[in-house]
């Protein structure tokens, strides 16, 4: 599977769906900005809310929260690991 | 500058990872989870005594026993240092260097330069693996970081001389020989250290360790009100549920995942089918600790710690002990 725009727009609705986040559009969300560290500042529960949000909707596990903290970084890290896992099944 | 050709891999959980890439750089292809697999180190124990300001629980064996179960079940020689005087330290880590040998040592996480600003927490079980010198830094492999970084020598050590509980008092390890994997009898050692779980969360006559253990949490954590000074205090030692179950270092679930990676790949190795369905099973309990992750995280931050919520959180975890209970006695038969 190829990281896609629209793969990218659909993480960023999910993104904002799943963590509720008020007043920002998926539109909003830069591809590369930090969702740590960024404007977003999501912690650790949203961290694992995003987990558990990708597994059921992608059929990925993660089951590492030292590497699920790299995962979810960005969209684009996002992105990249959804692509490859759907890309083995 | 000295520096040492060495793989960098991350890992789940830092010591398991330490060693398994100290075993790979003398040769042993293992990964972390088989090192926790046959170390024997899943547990559960729910602590409550006079030692701790707040009733807490672990989910993996003690500090060291994880390095003497594998050192005895692998057949491996480990040389193992602590030393009062940072000065001895540090000569002691660039001599080895010097002799091309990374070896691990024992650091507060808090003061890891490369850990960015909101994974930081000072915690003194940390393991990082020093691999190389340029100059005043040192080239670090740390398995929560994606590839290896520098740390100065200030921080490392400071790392390896914080105070606290659990201070590293610049320990060090590193294996001086190692068996090869042919010469292991991975099934007796697999086994072995399958039925010390077993034995651990089934067997033992101690009220708060094993799956006991988990029933006796469950019970008192809906008395933890009790115990706190106000809602926002609750709520912060409810809170450490989830850090302790997904943020420590336990590969997430409370080391349920590692545990089902083990029991898969021992499947592979010894030819045991039956263990592969036991990783599945295993895997999906993973899966609901992690709902109790979330679940006590989203009471916590919504302020939702009434008795209901709380009786909930008390029969989700009851759940995980029964669970446990009839899955490891399962497994013990498979490994008679």
């Amino acid at each position: 599977m190829e990281v896609t725009n629209e793969l990218k727009l659909e993480l960023k609705k999910l993104v904002v769906d799943t963590l509720k986040i008020p007043d920002v559009l998926p539109e909003d969300i830069t591809d590369d900005e930090n969702l740590f560290e960024g404007r977003l500042g999501i912690d650790s529960v949203d961290a694992l809310e995003l987990v558990m949000a990708l597994q059921r909707n992608y059929k990925v596990h993660i089951d590492d929260q030292n590497l699920g903290r790299f995962i979810i970084k960005s969209i684009n890290t996002i992105a990249d690991f959804i692509a490859k896992e759907q890309s083995k099944l | 500058m000295s520096s040492v050709e060495f793989t960098h891999k991350m890992s789940a959980h830092c010591e398991s990872g330490t060693l398994a890439a100290l075993l790979n750089h003398k040769g042993l292809p293992i990964t972390e989870q088989m090192i926790f697999g046959i170390s024997g180190a899943f547990f559960f124990a729910y602590l409550d005594t006079k030692q701790f300001t707040f009733p807490q629980f672990v989910v993996r064996s003690q500090p060291g026993d994880m390095r003497v179960h594998i050192e005895k079940r692998l057949g491996m020689k480990l040389v193992k240092e602590k030393f009062t005087d940072p000065v001895n330290a540090l000569a002691n880590t660039d001599d080895l260097l010097n002799r091309g040998i990374p070896h691990a040592v024992q650091v507060d996480m808090f003061y890891m330069e490369y850990i960015p600003k909101y994974m930081k927490a000072h915690f003194n079980g940390h393991f990082i693996t020093v691999v190389g010198k340029e100059g005043n830094n040192y080239l670090v492999s740390d398995g929560y970081y994606p590839s290896i970084v520098t740390l100065s020598s200030e921080a490392m050590e400071m790392g390896r001389f914080a105070k606290g509980s659990l201070a590293p008092k610049g320990f060090t390890f590193y294996p001086e020989s190692v068996k090869s994997a042919s010469d292991i009898d991975w099934k007796k050692q697999i086994y072995a250290g399958i039925k010390q779980v077993v034995f651990n969360m089934t067997k033992i006559p101690i009220p708060f360790l094993g799956v006991k253990g988990i029933r006796k949490f469950a019970n008192e954590v809906t008395k933890w009100h009790l115990k706190t000074r106000d809602i926002d205090h609750l709520s912060h030692e409810i809170t450490t549920i989830h850090i302790i179950l997904e943020e420590r270092g336990t590969g997430g679930a409370g080391f349920r995942f590692m545990y089902a990676s083990f029991l898969q790949e021992a499947s592979k190795l010894i030819n045991n089918p039956a263990l592969s369905d036991m990783s599945k099973k295993m895997m999906e309990n993973g899966d609901n600790w992690r709902e109790i992750s979330l679940f006590v995280a989203r009471i916590s931050k919504n302020r939702e710690l009434d008795a209901g919520k709380m009786n909930e959180l008390k029969n989700m975890i009851l759940a995980r002990a029964d669970w446990e209970e009839t899955f490891f006695k399962e497994l013990g038969k498979i490994v008679k």
